[in-house]
């Protein structure tokens, strides 16, 4: 047999369909939607949404029982070299299938009276998810690339779905432009480290230089080389723009309050901890020899993405703003946790832990955002919020819990999360990165409880006119209570008790 | 003249240039589509051309999933903007304000 015919075997013998088989399993489940479309009679269309959320139930038991070690293939590459099958990335994978569940869950509350196709949402949802989990094992440029656009892509229809509304639209195009641009950035990076790093004439290089082992053996070598450091800084500008860092932040709150609450939900938790897992991967494993650099790059970003988030979110009274804004400040934090963890090994296991307790909070918060802005646009602001707890005691509990755990309030999640990567950020004696994060920290208690002060404590001034045309609550699904009272528990639960989470991610 | 690889980077570099700056700058929606495939295009320029130079296919096999991408965002975009000029009547980006501050 020639050498080619023997390669090409080899490859073909590392096609390991069985390591991906809970993203085919999301993949035939997005497909047999859109067949129901077609088959299924008209009336019988609501029964759509219920097949999406119930696969994606069943998927998520069985990854839970049966393939929680990743199904035998931890520890390995699969597909020539594509994906890389790690502890975290079997993490993450739980976790895109839990915000995926929770976005569809807030999905058909939200789109429900809506003259709007119902199904394509979920399948685009579904797609997303799968590109999601490539994403965060994805071992290989070219992988790397097509998962984050089969993301990106997904996002720009998502971000426009009420399309009637041209806000939406509007989001939905400076969406498009600026994360257009920034793959347009990103993918010069790549292209320079796949010449610099495939140079034949130079030592350590690699024919297979877009591979992240390859080419950080061979930044081993070289990591004064220009070529290099200019594509790697490249490169992380474009992980940057969906971490929402600073400077690459500016669309984030025109596209959270254009986009629907659901759509908001799933930019803010999955697109971002998505972010956060590639970068991981980035760091740890690619960038890791041009530490001199890296570093204080990532400080800079994370100092002033921490500023920024939290000085602007300080005045802000539309709540998905507020959300977006505070949402980059909690990108600062994490930077300061993908820093530490250079020095620090367990740092990474903190980093996913409060991506876990910010999973938590944010859908509760967004949960109950869904339920009181019936109309897009709308119920947005602070002042829609007076009274809530008076009126639906269960809303205003939630949300209070949610909020808490975001600012960081002991007892609950939020708050363990935040003390994990400050401890981690002091044993790496970053010290600057944390003095600024604790002040981060009580700036934002300021706007999440003038938030929680106008849900709770702050009542409607009643005159007569107005009492007469009182606003309508709405009313909550018994499911909907379940869901949302089990995120605002495991908020609390995770406040005192880390238990099995911490052991998992422990063995990172 | 002998064309080499930093004949083709400096000629990628300048586009990608172009492209980037014209997205800063301009403010028809569709010129800013433009310059976005000009940049791509000036990777796939850069590809090409390291392709050849370090003798692999990496490179000239990435361009081909680059197109396909590109495509499928253009095609979105398109979308986009023609729903936004029924509703709006305009592409113009300094007319695309509604979203508060």
């Amino acid at each position: 047999m020639s050498d080619h015919l023997i390669e090409f075997k080899e490859i073909a013998a590392s096609n390991q369909w069985g390591a991906i088989l809970p993203e085919i399993a999301l993949g035939v489940l997005a497909l047999t939607l859109l067949v129901l479309e077609i088959f299924l009679p008209k009336n019988r269309h609501v029964l759509i949404p219920r097949v999406a959320i119930i696969g994606q139930l069943v998927v998520l038991v069985w990854f839970l029982a049966f393939f929680r070690a990743g199904g035998g293939y931890i520890g390995q590459e699969t597909f020539g070299g594509m994906l890389f099958h790690d502890g975290v990335g079997q993490v993450m994978r739980v976790f895109f299938l839990v915000s995926s569940l929770l976005v569809c869950h807030l999905a058909t509350i939200s789109l429900a009276g809506k003259q709007v196709p119902k199904v394509e949402f979920f399948h685009i949802a579904l797609v997303v998810t799968a590109a999601l989990m490539l994403l965060a094992q994805s071992n290989h440029f070219v992988l790397f690339f097509i998962s984050l656009e089969t993301v990106t892509v997904g996002f720009f229809v998502l971000v426009c779905y009420l399309r009637y509304q041209a806000i939406a639209l509007e989001a939905g195009l400076k969406y498009l432009v600026l994360a257009a641009l920034s793959s347009a950035v990103m993918l010069f990076g790549i292209a320079l480290l796949y010449g610099i790093a495939g140079n034949p004439l130079l030592e350590g290089s690699s024919s297979d230089s877009m591979n992240f082992g390859a080419l950080n053996a061979f930044l081993k070598n070289h990591p004064e080389s220009n070529i290099a450091i200019i594509g790697m800084i490249l490169v992380i500008a474009g992980v940057a723009f969906k971490i929402a860092a600073f400077p690459f932040q500016i669309w984030v709150p025109d596209v959270y309050q254009g986009a629907s609450t659901p759509v908001t939900a799933f930019l803010a938790v999955a697109s971002k901890a998505a972010g956060f897992a590639v970068l991981l991967t980035l760091v740890l494993k690619v960038f890791q020899p041009m530490e001199t650099i890296l570093v204080p790059l990532l400080s800079l970003l994370a100092i002033l993405t921490i500023l920024y988030g939290n000085i602007a979110a300080l005045t802000q009274r539309n709540t998905k703003r507020l959300m977006g804004l505070s949402g980059i400040a909690h990108a600062g934090y994490l930077l300061v946790g993908v820093i530490a963890s250079l020095y620090v090994p367990w740092a990474m296991g903190a980093v996913v832990f409060y991506l876990v307790t910010y999973l938590l909070g944010s859908f509760a918060v967004f949960g109950v955002m869904a339920h009181l802005s019936p109309e897009d646009g709308t119920g947005d602001e602070l002042e829609d919020y007076l009274d809530l707890a008076k009126n639906r005691p269960f809303l205003g509990g939630v949300l209070v819990v949610g909020l808490g755990s975001l600012a960081g309030i002991p007892p609950l999640a939020g708050f363990i999360g935040k003390l994990l990567i400050f401890i981690a950020a002091f044993q790496a004696g970053l010290y600057w990165l944390l003095a600024v994060s604790v002040f981060g920290v009580v700036l934002s208690i300021y706007y999440y409880f003038g938030w929680i002060k106008a849900a709770v404590f702050q009542y409607w001034q009643v005159s007569p006119e107005e009492a007469a045309r009182s606003r309508e609550w709405p009313e909550i699904s018994s499911i909907s209570r379940l869901i949302l009272g089990t995120l605002a528990a495991a908020t609390v639960v995770l406040g005192f008790f880390q238990g099995p989470l911490s052991d998992w991610l422990g063995r990172l | 003249m002998n064309i080499g690889i930093h004949e083709f980077l400096a000629t990628s570099a300048l586009l990608f240039t172009f492209g980037f700056v014209g997205v800063l700058v301009r403010r028809n929606v569709l010129v800013v589509y433009m310059c976005l495939e000009l940049m791509l295009n000036a990777v796939t320029l850069a590809l090409v051309g390291f392709s050849r130079f370090n003798g692999t296919m990496d490179g000239n096999v990435f361009v081909f999933f680059i197109i396909t991408v590109a495509a499928a965002e253009v095609a979105v975009g398109l979308a986009i903007v023609v729903e936004l000029f029924r509703r709006r009547g305009t592409v113009m980006l300094p007319a695309l304000n509604h979203l508060k501050h």
